[in-house]
């Protein structure tokens, strides 16, 4: 039987990698591994951009391209982003000298 | 001259500010901060020689499809560029503090070393919140809320060598990365099922028979989570009390406004097309109604037994976004279009709530500069002791709690006047709670600095330096002229249509 690739294999995909992400950054301790989930997560909607642009055929005949403009800001952004989350996570850990976020509690009420 | 020009104004003065920094010797890295003041107060100056673009009269530009120059993006950039010029006035104030709180890097390094920073980034953010309120594309929108969120990372987490600082610095960071997350899962989503990035096109194709409405209703709840974080609305709340409270108070003074002003813009321009396409218009509102009543309640409720000054701010912004959700619920059946607008309304609310916050702020910033505490216990006798300040505060809670004459009060009292004419009781009865609620707590502070005794007895006052007198000044002056004539404001924006 032949299959051939649909907008909802891309979807899936996008969607399974959205909440693995998301349920990195609920679950795990590590601050490091939840940036990482929340990279992950703007992967995911990477991953949709493109799958709609690419099927999403205009009159004519080519992708609108509009999906892919988007995505490369938001690689840009998350580039900007690291650097800046890293730096702050980097002068935490010289203060606490740990990564688990359980030990962030001076404001507690 | 076309409204764009503001925005390389504001860039191009955040760069010399920068520059200066790295090259000139200066004696003291405050004249900085001036030169911030200078080059917005000349853009909000310029703002009032903005000549709307005019479509279709000269050749139409592609520029056009991403930038508005309506007269709410006018106003919202006016806002942008007061809540910067105070917010820089301030962390001038604060100079001291902040010193105390980085670490120099070497025994012959300038003392103000690692100071031009703390001054520039409030005039980014500012461009970033002035396009914020134009952009009519989602990259636009997109990449200004980013511009607005990073230098808002850095600026929080600022003072390196305290804990709350940082620790409210990486809450800060995780929770705004995952809201960008959503969003742009929203966007790709709202994308798909629109086939458009640009507002109006997106609005087209809502209002048409053929988009697949699970796919948007979908991308709506996606951008309206991440929404949700930015304005603080329940249950996306949680991050606010912390953050609020570990960050330099100018900075929290900024977040208050700003961010809450740029979340609801974006929330206006995207919720917008919903709200009007026959099809989505009682669902998304619906979802607005159950989270203005959820934020106003848990706002107001939480704020009660709060014993530090900036956290029960924190809870009062949670508090005052319920009330502007209210108003944003009330928009699909709000009436006729002749009467007052939905997006009047929460233009003149967040007005309102800049001034009064910026006023409750500018006291906490120098009462926080000369004494280590920002528990409202430290205000105890102010009245006594530093009248001016005692009486700015007093002014300022009056016009939290709405109290009649003042502009909150006129902000609540529209609020109110959309959710009836919308029929909406139940979150008209949860407001009422909230709004009785907020007398408590609010003038709570004024009994506290008027009717209590000094905590300590030296009985000497806080001085405040000419500049932030004046305008603390006009703040007052401001409250009150929009709580006695609301329609100056409406008029404002009503002008030029």
């Amino acid at each position: 039987m032949e299959t051939t690739l649909t907008l909802n294999h891309f979807l899936a995909v996008s969607g399974a990698l959205f909440a693995v992400g998301f349920a990195g950054v609920l679950l795990r301790r590590n601050i490091i591994v939840i940036f990482m989930c929340l990279e992950l997560m703007l992967s995911a909607a990477n991953l949709s951009l493109v799958a709609f642009s690419r099927f999403h055929i205009g009159a004519d005949g080519a992708p609108n391209y509009d999906g892919q403009v988007l995505l490369f800001f938001i690689i840009t952004v998350a580039a900007a982003e690291v650097a800046v989350g890293l730096a702050i996570i980097v002068a935490l850990f010289r203060s606490r000298e740990t990564t688990d976020v359980g030990a962030f509690t001076a404001m507690k009420n | 001259m076309p409204a764009y020009t503001l925005e390389i104004i504001v860039v191009c003065t955040g760069l010399a500010m920068l520059l200066i920094d790295a090259f000139a010797k200066l004696e003291d890295k405050r004249s900085i901060a001036w030169l911030g003041l200078l080059g917005i107060g000349a853009a909000f100056l310029l703002l009032f020689k903005v000549e709307p673009h005019t479509a279709g009269v000269e050749p139409e530009s592609a520029f056009w499809i991403f930038y508005a120059d309506d007269r709410w993006a006018l106003f919202y950039k006016g806002l942008a560029l007061l809540a910067t010029f105070i917010v820089l006035l301030l962390s001038a104030e604060f100079e001291e503090v902040v010193r105390r709180h980085i670490a120099r890097p070497g025994p012959d390094a300038h003392p103000q070393a690692g100071l031009g920073e703390f001054f520039a980034l409030p005039v980014f953010c500012c461009a970033g919140l002035m396009w914020m309120a134009s952009a009519t594309h989602l990259v636009g929108i997109f990449v200004a809320l980013e511009t607005v969120t990073i230098s808002f990372y850095i600026m929080v987490a600022y003072l390196r060598r305290n804990a709350g600082s940082l620790e409210a610095g990486v809450k800060y960071l995780i929770l705004g990365a995952l809201s960008t997350g959503f969003l742009v899962y929203g966007f790709a989503w709202l994308f798909g099922a629109t086939g458009s990035m640009e507002l109006k096109a997106i609005a087209a194709a809502l209002r048409s028979d053929d988009v697949n409405t699970t796919a948007a209703l979908f991308a709506f709840a996606l951008i309206l989570v991440a929404l949700a974080f930015k304005v603080g609305a329940v249950p996306f709340q949680f991050w606010i009390p912390d953050v609020y409270q570990g960050a330099p108070t100018p900075i929290t003074a900024f977040l208050s406004v700003g961010s809450k002003a740029a979340g609801f813009i974006v929330l206006l321009r995207v919720a917008q097309p919903f709200l009007e396409s026959p099809a989505f218009a009682e669902k998304t509102a619906l979802v607005f109604a159950i989270m203005a009543g959820a934020t106003l309640v848990y706002g107001n409720l939480a704020a009660l037994p709060q014993s530090n000054f900036k956290r029960l701010l924190a809870y009062s912004s949670i508090a005052h976004a319920g009330f502007l959700l209210m108003i944003v619920a009330a928009a699909p059946k709000s009436g006729a279009p002749d009467a007052l607008s939905p997006a009047a309304a929460v233009a003149f609310y967040l007005a309102a709530y800049l001034a009064m916050t910026l006023l409750a702020f500018i006291v906490m910033t120098v009462v926080r500069t000369r004494q280590d505490s920002e528990e409202i216990a430290a205000y105890r006798g102010l009245g006594k002791t530093s009248p001016f300040l005692a009486f700015c505060l007093l002014i300022a809670m009056a016009s939290l709690a709405g109290i009649p004459l003042t502009a909150g009060f006129f902000g609540k009292f529209f609020a109110f006047a959309l959710a009836i004419r919308a029929e909406l009781w139940t979150l008209v009865v949860l407001a009422a709670v909230g709004a009785g609620a907020g007398f408590y707590y609010y003038l709570r502070i004024v009994a506290e600095i008027y009717w209590r005794d000094p905590a300590h007895e030296d009985g000497s006052g806080f001085p405040i330096g000419t500049p932030l007198k004046i305008v603390a000044i006009l703040l007052m002056l401001a409250i009150v002229a929009f709580g006695v004539f609301p329609g100056a404001v409406l008029g404002l924006l009503a002008a030029h249509s």
